[in-house]
């Protein structure tokens, strides 16, 4: 199927379609997880310092992450 | 098999790719977990693992209630391996959250994201009750770990998540898997997914 993708459900089918046919696609998506991963341990090491877990618990509380 | 993105192998989904840091997180977790609970990997990263390109920041982790013992036992060896639960740091502090089948959470010590949300499951709560028991296996690398059938998980996302994400997660699904994925599963799977709504 040549159709040109319109919504964000048609460019996930498109890559999807793309993916299968190709495992060398899959590095991309390795490059965007490796850089994700590190850009938020980098973010929040240096937000909440020396008494990490107190200050990530007073950040998920406002978050509504837990009570 | 080297140029196909995925193919079976003795009825596990084998797919084709490296081991990234957030299989390894997963799977740094599953070893621990193994060795006191039965599990299953489900929504969003089973929809990553399998190729979806978005971010995350939290993998679903069924699992069956384990009694306080051995709960404590499980918690001591995360701690030991350098995992941290947001509820609390004993079994005391979060040990409410089991008995009243609140999911909990877990990352890596200094890290937020991502976390291992650790939800509990007994038969009544049925159609998560169901894809724990009916597992489909999966491997990447060496990592081997246990899924939902595709076919339950695509339904799960459509029927009862319903976000524009999770209609996004099971549209790469229903593509990626176009070739493996089975008419009559699915209207097995959606008689128990609906008969849950009721």
């Amino acid at each position: 199927m040549n159709h040109v993708p319109l919504t964000n459900l048609d460019y996930v089918e498109f890559y999807a379609r793309k993916l299968k046919q190709n495992p060398e696609i899959f590095i991309q998506q390795k490059k965007l997880i490796e850089s994700q991963m590190k850009s938020s341990k980098e973010i929040f090491r240096k937000k909440f310092g020396k008494n990490f877990k107190e200050n990530a618990r007073k950040y998920l509380r406002k978050i509504g992450l837990i009570e | 098999m080297e140029n196909k993105s995925y193919y079976i192998d003795e009825d596990i989904i084998v797919i084709n790719r490296e081991l990234n840091s957030l299989d390894i997180f997963v799977r740094d977790f599953l070893d621990i977990l193994k060795k006191y609970s039965e599990y299953l990997i489900v929504s969003g990263y089973v929809s990553i693992s399998t190729g979806r390109t978005r971010g995350t920041e939290d993998v679903d982790c069924l699992s069956i209630i384990m009694d306080k013992k051995k709960f404590e036992k499980f918690f001591d060896e995360l701690k030991r391996e350098n995992f941290w639960c947001y509820q609390g740091e004993t079994i005391n502090e979060i040990w409410k959250y089991v008995e009243a089948k609140n999911s909990l959470r877990f990352a890596r010590t200094d890290e937020i994201f991502p976390n291992m949300e650790f939800i509990f499951v007994d038969s009544s709560r049925q159609a998560k009750f169901f894809e724990l028991t009916h597992p489909q296996k999966i491997r990447i690398a060496d990592f081997e770990f246990l899924i939902p059938p595709i076919e339950f998980e695509i339904l799960y996302k459509e029927i009862i998540l319903g976000s524009e994400k999770d209609f996004a997660d099971a549209g790469h699904l229903r593509e990626f898997f176009s070739d493996m994925i089975k008419k009559e599963k699915f209207d097995e799977y959606e008689k128990i997914i609906r008969g849950n709504l009721g």
